[in-house]
């Protein structure tokens, strides 16, 4: 293929606290995830600063750990809960609001399902629901978004003008007449989640392909793209190869936010009543509690927990995105005082101890 | 080297918060169960002697009775849903209780029907009389208006003058049944039936069902308004106890008519002089109001209503077991039978056998509905008589998925790899079940019969558009499947619900509204043993014709009864009254309209 890979292409910008290796010095230096040489690469630091080095180098916050357990409760629920829990979705376990015992854990529902089965099914597919949309609404932002703003010009226009329509439609108005439409029809593929979440992921793309677009003709203009240029580098591989990971960050963060919003307008749609017929969700599940007045008849156990999962999800995913955001961008990391004050503290130390050593062999950039 | 960047007091404390935050959400929803245990416990009002006290609620309990300016009104509920805003009885959706076939509060019929006994009742007429093909009708000799005004046998004659000059209204269908309707005097009514049709039951059912109009406003009404739909009215002038006093978005109060005509009929006046039905925006505000007794009556579905009269309110329904209420329809499961596949007798058989009626009845219907028999003929109340329950067993169908799988290998279909049965290139589905979003509990049904048709190997979904899109599919015959209502206990069932589902009288193309057998099935026999059934001369022979037709109806099932519900729900709450009507105190039936009139007369207030 055509291009070179820049070196500094792996490096994300702004990671201003950790020392720079001047590419091409190390050319066998594995780099982890944010920049840091991988233990026993850098054969000249101290012997115990490998050690230190990776564990502040993941440079995560505790709502981190807190993001990751509840997504891993949750995941856990969808997809071990199936294997563990006997009761399955649609086996009629009881009558109509059942109270919660020591076989049905949560009760059942208006069915006279087990509400934990119908809660594991639904969770499992509202997971699924929003991976899928969040990868379709993604990838289709971020195709738009690198096309706009590399190539620029009349194609920007053009592509950021479509955007801009479609993004002042209102995306729940727009779901609710595709959805109807479709379940009106006789696409039978279409009626279940799989449908569904093609419907949210090809209508919630366009705030992704602006926000891609931005970033995207900044990074049009570093000196990189020049050299790829000149070394005869077509257009899908510029944007392929050299733009797409300086903005690979900024669209993980993306997509933690549209599987949430994917999720989320599910759950609104299938609460409506509009959302797919013959299968769980979250969302489906709440449309049943409200429409057999579950709160009426104080059967909370039919309506509490699909709400509890669908706010823990959503909420351990923006976390997820916000601490995410903090590692990728220090400027936002939480402590900051006493941070700015440790780190201008170490590196008055690490000065001090350059200082009093000198290392001739390592360079500083 | 210490390298806090972050310091782990933050992180502690955030764990701490998050732990406080997720206690909390179990704490709250602990605290939620608790409260709705002891709110529904430890509120519940009770008083003084209610072991001679009849007609209270189910648990035996009776509350203090209102007080104040409030204390002689009813509230009622469950017919009004929408701001009231025209008393005209012809107009698409007039306001209660102008509407057609409610509670006579304020327009009344000739004859009541009583759903329990199948009687008709003195109304405006005293009594009927069938010679032959001949109906006569005598009046009550001091009928009036509410104007003051006389209401004699011409203005029964004339309301049906009415619907020969605008044919629109829905009363002209009583011309279908009938040649002539004429008042020789002002105590008589003569009424030819039809001598081809001989259908004097559903005459009958349309001099128990259709108001009578005073003759002195709607021959102006009339003049006016060609389009007797399009009349607007808020000052209705009827021949009820009632007379309407005030009508807004949020309430219709009726006050009392102290001149009212009816006192020798009914032995007095009835007991509140004021009748209030307050306009819900939902289901649950009603039943709230309900359970705390802000409302004495009403026709809402609730779910378990036991739960009311266990958590202490004095809530009562006609039946003191299960299914609580006296059923009165058969909403039926239709199934479009010119779509390839549904035309055949095997597959519909299977589909039959399929469906899990228990839990419909137990679920979607929250218990109200009883064991559903393969016949069209409802086993309990007024149509007991007709129906043989021994045959509807033998011959019918019940749950039983490894049966109907059964039969549909027997009948030559084979199952494919995506597990749905296939015969000659047609799939069974992807089958449509529709019916009106928000009718929730043939929602639930329908959700309960995709379940079953898809783990049987048949392919269906469920689908649930608006009441107008579902109705104009329904009767145009695009639909596949669909859960909808047939003719509910009246003096012309089973006969009118057999007519609703087989008849291939006039039966329209598909693309063309029809009003019935909306599956649009086709037989020779059909038509004229639904004539022999509707002239049986005599009760025997009325009763062969009819379950002759029940038998051909389980051997080609076009439609399938999916559950038993009440014509109307009739469930009480003895806060301020008591002595309602139930089946210990039986003096009138489980309605408000027809017959269910006679309880407002014989309720008594708590404490007076």
């Amino acid at each position: 293929m055509t291009g070179i890979i820049p070196t500094d292409a792996l490096e994300p910008r702004g990671n201003e606290e950790l020392p720079h290796e001047v590419a091409g010095t190390d050319v066998g230096t594995q780099f982890t995830a944010d920049g840091s040489p991988a233990a026993g690469s850098a054969p000249d630091s101290g012997p115990t600063a490998p050690k230190k080095r990776r564990r502040s180098g993941l440079n995560v916050s505790p709502r981190f750990w807190v993001a990751i357990v509840l997504v891993a409760f949750v995941m856990l629920l969808a997809f071990v809960g199936p294997f563990v829990y006997p009761y399955g979705p649609n086996a009629a376990a009881g009558g109509l609001y059942d109270p919660p015992s020591a076989h049905h854990w949560l009760g059942t529902d208006n069915f006279g399902h087990d509400v934990l089965g119908v809660l594991i099914a639904g969770s499992r597919n509202s997971l699924f629901n929003g991976l899928l949309a969040g990868v379709i609404a993604t990838t289709i932002g971020v195709f738009i978004g690198i096309l706009a703003g590399y190539v620029g010009g009349w194609l920007e226009e053009a592509l950021m003008g479509i955007t801009n329509v479609v993004l002042a439609i209102p995306a729940l108005i727009v779901l609710i007449l595709i959805s109807v439409s479709v379940q009106n029809s006789n696409i039978s593929f279409m009626k279940g989640i799989v449908g569904l979440a093609l419907v949210i992921g090809i209508t919630s793309w366009p705030w992704t392909a602006r926000a891609v677009r931005a970033q995207a003709s900044s990074v049009a203009t570093r000196e990189h793209i020049d050299i790829a240029k000149l070394s005869g580098a077509r257009l899908p591989s510029i944007m392929a190869l050299d733009v797409f990971p300086y903005l690979a960050s900024y669209i993980v963060m993306a997509f933690v936010l549209q599987v949430a919003s994917a999720i989320l307008a599910e759950a609104s749609l299938s609460m409506l009543g509009l959302g797919p017929q013959g299968t769980n969700s979250l969302g489906i599940q709440l449309h049943w509690a409200l429409a057999f007045q579950a709160m009426g008849s104080g059967a909370w156990w039919a309506f509490f927990p699909p709400t509890i999962i669908l706010t823990l999800v959503s909420f351990a995913l923006l976390l997820l995105q916000s601490s995410l955001d903090e590692v990728f961008n220090p400027r936002l990391r939480r402590g900051k005082k006493k941070a700015v004050k440790a780190a201008a503290a170490r590196r008055a130390a690490a000065a001090r101890r350059l200082a009093s050593q000198p290392v001739p062999e390592r360079a500083t950039s | 080297m210490s390298d806090k960047i972050l310091p782990r007091t933050t992180r502690r404390g955030f764990l701490t918060i998050a732990g406080l935050a997720v206690g909390g959400t179990a704490a709250l929803s602990a605290c939620g169960s608790s409260n709705t245990n002891s709110g529904t416990t430890s509120s519940g009002s009770s008083s003084g002697s209610t072991a001679t006290m009849m007609g209270i609620g189910n648990n035996g309990q009776v509350g203090k009775g209102r007080s104040g300016a409030l204390a002689d009104t009813m509230f009622i509920a469950g017919f009004q849903w929408a701001p009231a805003t025209n008393f005209n009885v012809f107009s698409p959706s007039p306001a209660w209780p102008a509407q057609l076939n409610v509670a006579q509060y304020m327009y009344e019929t000739a004859m009541r029907f009583n759903i329990v006994t199948g009687e008709l009742l003195p109304g405006l007429a005293k009594s009927y009389k069938v010679v032959g093909q001949t109906v006569t009708l005598t009046w009550q000799d001091n009928a009036q208006w509410s104007d003051g005004q006389a209401c004699t046998a011409a203005d029964f004659a004339y309301t049906y003058q009415l619907a020969k000059m605008d044919s629109s209204i829905s009363f002209a269908s009583m011309w279908n049944e009938v040649d002539s309707i004429d008042a020789p005097d002002a105590k008589t009514v003569v009424i030819k039936v039809n001598p081809t049709r001989k259908n004097t039951a559903v005459v009958l059912q349309n001099i128990a069902q259709n108001y009578v109009l005073p003759q002195h406003i709607w021959s102006g009404v009339i003049k006016s308004n060609p389009k007797l739909a399009n009349y607007q009215t808020m000052q209705p002038i009827g021949s009820g106890p009632y007379t309407l006093d005030k009508a807004d978005q949020t309430q219709v109060v009726l006050k009392l008519n102290p001149s009212y005509w009816g006192k020798d009929l009914y032995g007095g006046l009835p007991t509140m002089n004021q009748i209030i039905h307050p306009i819900f925006k939902s289901n649950e505000d009603g039943n709230l109001q309900f359970q705390n007794g802000q409302l004495d009556v009403m026709q809402q579905f609730v779910p378990q209503i036991w739960k009311m009269w266990e958590g202490g309110k004095p809530v009562g329904t006609y039946l003191k077991q299960k299914p609580y209420y006296v059923p009165g329809s058969i909403p039926m499961f239709f199934m479009n039978t010119t779509k390839p596949g549904l035309s055949d007798p095997a597959v519909r058989k299977a589909m039959a056998w399929a469906i899990d009626y228990a839990s419909i009845s137990e679920t979607a219907m929250s218990g109200y509905s009883g064991q559903v028999l393969a016949s069209l003929i409802l086993p309990t109340g007024a149509e007991s008589k007709w129906i043989d329950q021994a045959k509807a067993e033998a011959d019918g169908w019940k749950y039983d998925p490894a049966k109907a799988e059964q039969i549909l290998k027997d009948a030559g279909y084979t199952k494919g790899s995506d597990g749905i049965y296939a015969k000659g290139g047609v799939r069974l589905g992807q089958w449509k079940l529709i019916t009106p979003t928000g009718w929730t509990d043939w929602n639930a049904a329908l959700t309960i019969c995709a379940k079953n048709f898809k783990s049987i190997g048949i392919d269906a979904v469920t689908y649930f558009p608006q009441v107008a899109d579902c109705t104009n599919q329904i009767q145009t015959g695009t639909f596949d499947c669909a859960c909808w209502y047939v003719a509910g206990t009246s003096p012309a069932t089973p006969w009118q619900r057999f007519s609703d589902v087989m008849t291939n009288v006039n039966l329209p193309a598909v693309g063309t509204a029809a009003f019935s057998n909306f599956g649009r099935w086709k037989n020779g026999q059909i038509d004229g043993m639904l004539q022999t059934a509707a002239a049986a001369p005599d009760d025997a022979s009325k009763k062969t014709a009819l379950q002759a037709l029940d038998d051909l109806y389980r051997a080609h099932i076009p439609a399938l009864p999916l559950m038993y519900r009440p014509d109307e729900f009739y469930e009480y709450n003895a806060t301020n009254f008591y002595n309602w009507a139930d089946e210990k105190n039986n003096y009138a039936p489980p309605m408000f309209r027809g017959a269910g009139n006679t309880w407002i007369y014989k309720i008594k207030k708590i404490g007076a």
